[in-house]
């Protein structure tokens, strides 16, 4: 199973089917409020204000409420309280499908402990990250996660290692991939391997046989573990409340700047790029 | 269903297009009618070949996964349209996809299993609609 949100995992196992979720998306849209309509409904915000933070954020990666107390709109104290009605007027997808008559409360209580079992698997880690990476939103995740799905994609063991300021593209770099995450700040990652380790991946991601295996079809292979890992590391950071968007892979990117991430792996060799834009 | 489920595939790599035509093949009473690249091709080819389902991904260069998923349910609501998508966990853009009218999203990496579930479930759905009608 990959990162999902409840919904999906309900249909997966035949618990509702999608017309119950969306009828569930409706209920939940037009009931849980957002904090900036909380708080112009407690009257401690105009619409107008509430129209303006919107349009910051999209050039500033901050949470809405905490734009208002940095602006002075809201007092910290009175964030904590709007935060607070709006997790407690909440209505989660399950209990949307519950009040719907789709699903039953009990059996509710059970598929969300099986849900949050699984999810676990996902959770983020801690890595030290140098200066400039440090505060990046997808850099901590992407090195957190990347020996979890290396193994559970292509069963490979891979260790992160040390990340130092890029001087040169690695010596073995027989493929190189590349893709943008795109948000407030940018973060291109590219996976460079030789050969072997990108036939590796290759055939693991693709399933396709050895004799199937050309250039062409290794830097595919390649790419498109990129693309289901970074996938996930995007959906980690929307779980997190960052959004962030996955670009197409690139695969004559030219490698100039940034940081190289060495990767321990069991066969081959590989390194990540890492560069802000 | 008495005929063949028609299917069209759409991804940008073309080993993810070979690996859902080798899982679909190996189904009874199924055929794959076409592979698309990006969404503007899986549009003009879902117009073309009138499938039952179209298996959409998401991120995909020019017009994305997400648009063509409007487009096709809009000029098209009889055609059942699913996701396969690295982003399946992304709440906002699975949200996004249920809203559009997609029947599932399957977050990558799929395995055969999900996509037959997902077979079967778009045969009961299309089985409804037609006693429905009939």
């Amino acid at each position: 199973m990959s990162i999902q949100f409840f919904g999906q995992f309900l249909i997966a196992r035949g618990e509702v089917d999608a017309a119950h979720l969306r009828e569930a998306l409706t209920l939940m849209s037009s009931r849980n409020a957002t904090l900036g309509d909380l708080a112009v409904a407690e009257g401690l915000l105009a619409p107008r204000d509430v129209a303006r933070i919107h349009a910051e954020q999209h050039s500033r990666d901050l949470h809405f409420g905490d734009l208002c107390v940095e602006q002075g709109l809201l007092t910290a104290a009175q964030l904590v309280e709007l935060l607070r009605m709006q997790n407690e007027r909440r209505l989660p997808v399950g209990e949307a499908l519950v009040e719907l008559g789709h699903l039953a409360s009990d059996r509710l209580a059970l598929l969300l402990d099986v849900f949050k079992a699984d999810q676990a698997n996902y959770a983020t880690g801690q890595i030290r990250l140098p200066d400039g990476l440090a505060n990046h939103r997808a850099a901590e995740p992407t090195l957190s996660l990347f020996a979890r799905f290396a193994m559970r994609l292509a069963r490979i063991h891979a260790k992160v290692g040390a990340v130092h300021a890029f001087e040169s593209a690695p010596e073995f770099a027989d493929v190189s991939v590349s893709i943008p995450l795109t948000g407030v700040q940018g973060l291109d990652v590219a996976l460079v391997s030789d050969a072997e380790f990108a036939e590796r991946l290759a055939l693991a991601t693709t399933g396709l046989d050895e004799s199937d295996l050309d250039p062409e079809t290794v830097a595919d292979g390649v790419g498109e573990f990129l693309n289901v890992f970074l996938g996930n590391v995007v959906s980690a950071l929307s779980v997190e409340g960052h959004p962030m968007e996955l670009g197409t892979p690139d695969y004559e990117a030219e490698l100039v700047d940034g940081w190289t991430v060495d990767l321990a792996v069991e066969t081959g060799r590989a390194a990540l790029v890492l560069s802000l834009f | 269903m008495d005929r063949k489920l028609n299917v069209l595939l759409a991804d940008d790599s073309q080993t993810v297009l070979t690996q859902l035509e080798g899982i679909l093949n190996g189904i009874d009473d199924l055929a794959v009618v076409g592979l698309a690249q990006n969404g503007a091709a899986a549009i003009r080819m879902t117009n073309e070949s009138m499938p039952d389902l179209v298996l959409l991904d998401i991120v995909m260069p020019g017009l994305d996964g997400l648009s063509a998923l409007r487009t096709i349910r809009s000029m098209h609501p009889e055609i059942e349209v699913a996701m396969v998508t690295s982003l399946g966990g992304d709440s906002a853009k699975a949200e996004e996809a249920f809203k559009l009218g997609a029947c599932q999203v399957i977050a990558k990496p799929f395995d055969a299993e999900s996509i037959e579930s997902l077979i079967e479930m778009v045969r009961s759905d299309l089985e409804t609609g037609q006693a429905l009608n009939d």
